[in-house]
């Protein structure tokens, strides 16, 4: 499930950083972390593999978490990801 | 070499079973991993069987080879100048590399795939190596089941691949190099060139390639034979193609037949090793030994052996259930 929602919006309870790492280190770096949070909260995930636009959303759907955003800065891939399925 | 006394040392030599460090117990023609017939499990289609009992090298597995190989590779290209160590493993080769890692004084990261079992992955903490369990399927789109492995190749291409060395077993003919220049050699010389079979699981598959590249240079005829696991396996070490990439370095020009194994066979075959003939084996050799059953042709057959049981403890445990327990 993929919502539009802006940082602004939500408090992000911690921020990974995998610029310049390669595909699947993002996605097994944002496993470990999303799995240190609680249950609603969220994880603002930076990355600039192209791959991550296909892989992140595959990692939150096989996790039943939720993708709350994907925001594209140029190179730069910002996603929003909360622990757990809301609504 | 002088002790600190500078007293001579003591020279090496393998007749004796002395040597100066653990390394020099690597296997060769000179110092061969023994040949051990089977006399009870093994049926009689497929003639004079023996396994090679690669657990009693010195890190424990046919992987010490390869490792050392492998290590050496890359020194001798300058690639571990100033590098550590990463690479995707089962168990056997990281705990190979991680020994040989350790002795360099190189550090070793290792990506471990689902199924490896608890004293695997303290073993290679134990040697001061640092773990990364990857779930197979860490990379559904991609890489259904070699999750390891990708993450392992993601690793060394992070920082600008400037951290990290991969040896890349699956890829790597230095792989192949060691059996063909050590496990080959001494299997041919071990049964006075008598060898007819040669039987081995799928995994990396340098030692299929790499043996079997070896003896039919010694004679087209002999029969090389892969063991294969079925998906969804619990044989580690070895691979079922049908769910994992081939890897680059299987040569199948060599491989004559391709025999599939379940899990039970081979447990309960693992089993029957371990009570009727005391070979304390880990799952992958009653693979291998089930498959041999299946042969005909008979003459000398040899197949490989790559581990012991003793890391699969918690394995047989469940398999064994209540048995062993007093019943009162």
């Amino acid at each position: 499930m993929t919502h539009q929602a802006s940082a602004a919006d939500l408090a992000v309870a911690d921020t990974l950083d995998c610029s310049g790492l390669l595909c699947p280190l993002p996605v097994y770096k944002t496993a470990l972390s999303i799995a240190k949070l609680a249950d609603g909260d969220v994880l603002r995930l930076i990355t600039t593999d192209p791959g991550a636009l296909k892989d992140i959303p595959a990692m939150a759907r096989q996790r039943n978490d939720t993708l709350l955003s994907v925001e594209e800065r140029g190179a730069t891939q910002i996603f929003l990801i909360a622990k757990g399925a809301t609504q | 070499m002088t002790t600190h006394l500078g007293t001579p040392s003591l020279t090496s030599d393998a007749s004796l079973r002395r040597f100066g460090d653990i390394r020099e117990l690597l296997p060769d023609v000179a110092n061969p991993t023994p040949l051990v017939r089977l006399n009870h499990v093994a049926t009689a289609t497929v003639g004079d069987f023996y396994l090679k009992l690669e657990w009693l090298n010195p890190f424990g597995s046919i992987k010490d080879r390869a490792a050392a190989y492998l290590i050496d590779g890359l020194r001798e290209r300058g690639q571990l100048v100033r590098r550590e160590l990463v690479e995707a493993s089962s168990g056997n080769t990281a705990i190979a590399l991680a020994a040989l890692a350790a002795l360099g004084g190189t550090r070793l990261t290792v990506t471990i795939p689902d199924g490896v079992p608890e004293e695997t992955k303290v073993l290679l903490r134990m040697l001061g190596a640092e773990v990364w369990e990857t779930p197979d399927d860490l990379c559904p789109i991609d890489h259904p089941k070699d999750g390891a492995i990708a993450l392992a190749r993601s690793l060394a291409a992070s920082e600008g691949g400037t951290r990290y060395a991969m040896p890349n077993q699956y890829e790597n003919p230095d792989n192949v190099r060691a059996h063909y220049e050590t496990t080959g050699p001494e299997i041919w010389r071990q049964t006075d060139g008598r060898v007819g079979t040669f039987i081995a699981g799928l995994g990396t598959c340098g030692t299929l390639t790499g043996v079997g590249r070896y003896l039919k240079q010694q004679d087209p005829a002999i029969r090389v034979v892969a063991v294969e696991p079925q998906p969804g396996h619990r044989l580690p070490g070895l691979k079922s193609f049908a769910e994992a990439k081939e890897p680059g370095i299987l040569d199948r020009s060599v491989i004559d037949d391709v025999i599939r194994v379940d899990d039970e066979p081979a447990y309960a075959m693992t089993e029957r090793l371990w009570r009727e003939e005391a070979l304390m084996a880990g799952p992958s050799t009653g693979a291998i030994v089930h498959a041999a059953n299946e042969l005909t042709g008979g003459g000398v057959s040899v197949g490989v052996s790559p581990d012991s049981g003793r890391t699969y403890a918690s394995y047989f445990a469940e398999r064994l259930g209540n048995q062993g327990l007093p019943h009162i």
